[in-house]
């Protein structure tokens, strides 16, 4: 007999201006003083660490957030298509041939390339003949999937030592990596992939359904199902690019999205890359700050703080947002 | 223009095993209808068909005067809406969430609800009942507030056609009226060409006006109740004998009939009259004995169960003595038998005389010994009697038909 309550999205949004600070000023070198050149410089590096944190944070729970409704499975996530191996696969290419010294490009735009190649291959396996069901996806995913692995383990036990470390961190994840123009480009994707996914809530809620229910409810669903696929392979593989591999977000955030203002897909993908966004910013500076100087990945802090935090949070309130 | 449905010889499935063949089916709008048929008939799939959702091999569709193949998605969400057997979603959705659905489409700007949008879902809401529902998760409700609150969804489309895939199936009786109830309502109301399929004969004939057989893929009847609801026509379908019968409202009943376990090649004559032959001439003929039946009068419950189950009868004019005549024709029967039953009757001056029927050396008599005085409404008393000799002459007493089929067992 329960009434449904949600929770409004203002503390969200109080919550960037108290985070963003919180990250400026905490950091191995303490304290900057804006006055000095030293000092500007370190805020600068930290700012461009939010700038990457907010979006690939974003990215990931965005196209968690899609991943979920389109497959109706709530271990789905960005990665469970193959992106994530393609795109490391792309990247140890570029690492292991020596293109990463040729440009700085080289890396994210193979680790892009690679992601979205995996993700066509993967759909047109599941697609053969007639429309790509929801299991035919996750099948030819979770199949491609451990093909790209194991061939990126060949290259990584191939690698040179000096590479193969590259490689190693590449595949943590680490926010430091992106240089200016490459942010600037993904904060336009990411930004504008989300606007359109938002622009699709109403179809993305009847996908829901699953894919009968939402064709009667008027939706074209072989074109929204392979549209959206596109984008949130868009938003993963660029989340990608900019920071490697992170792991825990693009599957914990959309839960924790849904508990919080309940499964309606107008809102979720916004919401979605907010706390996403959040989560990853405070993940970067516990990872920078806890054992200062030293740094330690990125991927292990969003899964030790995330994990109880968002444990917590799901058993709270599970039933706003999924039923098992 | 005004046809809601029009199927032209249409035909869907696989090449080598259609599933529907050559169907013609009209619909006026504003019609109720109900498809029938056994499992695997081609309901479904003629639902399929109508929403799309299943392309043609041949034929063509028309909802509403305009070709189904040339609707846009969005425009045939606005003339038809689906209630499927079962809608389930894994996410937490409010009934106000759901009945939300119904505009996944957006037809104003942008991704919001208009003002439009948001009438026609509480429209939907009220119109299903679920309006103190809204705030609760779907999967949280009853399996009829479910349908109820999909029915809202599908109500929120504002389509001009209702298509329901056996929407009762999973419910019990009353919540199965209850969704009856509210098709016949919107019917009535709103002008909805409500189409549906079922198994259940009963609730298709009660609420109904226009029902449609398929058979193996293609229409066998259509037309009214009475046309569609014959025993040769279901029979034909369903490879089983069902009995239609009229009950005291004049509403049609579809009854299955068991038919025979293996036969006795044995006879048994029953006594019976006043309702007290019922059950156990029809589970005689279940059991596989040869019953005749008599004298009864026409009218008793009894003669007209032993019509029903075609039993050679010997019948006596209504509230009538028993004459000489029927009694010679019945005490024939009974010597032919090679048992005789007698039931829990209650015997009075009119039908007293049929208990000397019993009275037949050498044959197994079954004679009901229950509550013998209650029944007794002769002048002189004479019925304890009577049964009394009955059994000195070697009749088996029985009280409840349990026993009498245990007795009768014994002779196969």
């Amino acid at each position: 007999m329960s009434t449904h309550r949600r929770w409004p999205v203002w503390p969200l949004l109080l919550a960037i201006p108290l985070v963003v600070a919180g990250a400026l000023l905490a950091g191995a070198a303490g304290l900057p003083d804006w006055q000095t050149p030293l000092g500007r410089a370190v805020l600068e590096l930290r700012w461009h660490r939010i700038l990457t944190g907010f979006v690939v944070g974003a990215g990931l729970a965005g196209a968690g957030v899609v991943m979920q409704a389109l497959l109706r499975n709530p271990l789905a996530e960005p990665y469970v298509l193959g992106v994530s191996s393609g795109a490391g696969l792309g990247a140890a290419l570029a690492v292991f041939f020596g293109w990463s010294v040729v440009h700085l490009w080289a890396v994210p735009a193979a680790a892009f390339v690679t992601g979205l190649a995996t993700l066509t291959v993967v759909y047109l396996l599941a697609a053969r003949g007639g429309g790509a069901s929801i299991y035919g996806l996750l099948l030819s995913g979770i199949i491609v999937s451990a093909v790209l692995s194991n061939l990126l383990m060949l290259i990584v036990s191939l690698a040179p030592a000096e590479g193969m470390h590259s490689i190693l961190w590449w595949i943590l994840g680490n926010l430091q990596l992106s240089a200016q123009p490459l942010l600037l480009t993904g904060s336009v994707l990411v930004l504008g992939a989300l606007v359109i996914l938002t622009g699709l809530g109403r179809q993305l809620n009847a996908l829901t359904l699953g894919r009968e229910a939402a064709h009667h409810l008027g939706v074209r669903t072989g074109l929204m199902i392979a549209g959206c696929l596109v984008l949130a392979t868009l938003l993963a593989a660029t989340a990608v690019a900019l920071a490697g591999l992170i792991g825990f977000v693009g599957l914990i955030v959309p839960h924790a999205a849904r508990a919080w203002v309940g499964p309606d897909h107008r809102k979720l993908p916004a919401v979605a890359a907010v706390i996403g966004g959040l989560f990853l910013v405070v993940c970067d500076t516990v990872a920078r700050t806890i054992i200062a100087p030293q740094e330690i990945p990125i991927g292990v802090v969003t899964a030790l703080v995330g994990g109880p935090f968002f444990l917590a949070l799901l058993l709270r309130r599970r039933k706003g947002g999924w039923i098992e | 223009m005004s046809d809601a449905v029009l199927c032209r010889n249409v035909s869907a499935g696989y090449r080598q095993q259609p599933v529907l063949q050559d169907v013609s089916l009209t619909i006026r709008a504003g019609q109720m209808v109900a498809l029938l048929g056994p499992n695997g008939a081609g309901k479904s799939t003629l639902l399929r068909v109508l929403t799309g959702l299943q392309p043609l091999t041949g034929g063509e569709v028309q909802l509403f005067g305009r070709d189904l193949r040339q609707l846009r998605a969005t425009e045939r969400a606005r003339l038809v809406a689906v209630v499927p057997q079962e809608v389930t979603t894994p996410m937490a959705f409010t009934v106000a969430e759901l009945a939300a659905l119904g505009r996944s489409v957006p037809r104003g700007r942008w991704a919001n609800l208009t003002g439009t949008d948001q009438q026609a879902i509480e429209q939907a809401l009220a119109y299903t009942d679920t309006l103190e529902l809204r705030d609760r998760y779907y999967s949280e409700l009853s399996g009829g507030e479910k349908q109820r609150a999909v029915i809202a969804m599908a109500l929120a489309q504002e389509p001009q056609l209702l298509l329901l895939d056996e929407p009762t199936s999973h419910l019990d009786i009353n919540h199965r009226l209850e969704v009856l109830q509210l098709l016949e309502r919107l019917n009535r109301e709103r002008g909805l060409t409500v189409v549906m399929t079922s198994h259940d004969l009963n609730l298709a004939a009660e609420f109904f006006p226009q029902l449609a057989l398929l058979d193996h893929g293609r229409i066998t009847a259509s037309g009214g109740p009475a046309d569609v609801l014959r025993e040769d026509v279901l029979a034909e379908a369903y490879h089983c004998k069902l009995a239609v019968r009229r009950d005291a409202t004049g509403l049609l009943m579809i009854l299955p009939t068991r038919t025979a376990t293996a036969p006795t090649g044995k006879r048994v004559h029953v006594i019976c009259g006043g309702g007290s032959g019922v059950e156990v001439l029809r589970r005689l003929c279940v059991a596989g004995w040869q019953v005749s039946c008599g004298v009864l009068n026409q009218g008793d419950t009894d003669a007209q169960t032993a019509v029903a189950l075609g039993l050679p009868t010997v019948l006596e004019k209504p509230f009538s003595p028993l004459s000489a005549k029927a009694l010679t024709t019945a005490g024939q029967l009974a010597q032919e038998a090679d048992v005789i039953v007698v039931c829990e009757v209650p015997f009075g001056s009119g039908n007293i005389k049929n208990l000397d029927l019993a009275r037949q050396p050498g044959k197994l008599v079954l004679l009901n010994t229950r509550q013998v005085t209650a029944r007794d409404f002769t002048p002189q008393r004479e019925v304890p009697t009577l049964i009394d000799a009955l059994l000195a002459s070697g009749a088996t007493p029985w009280e409840h038909v349990g026993d009498l089929l245990v007795e009768l067992e014994k002779m196969r």
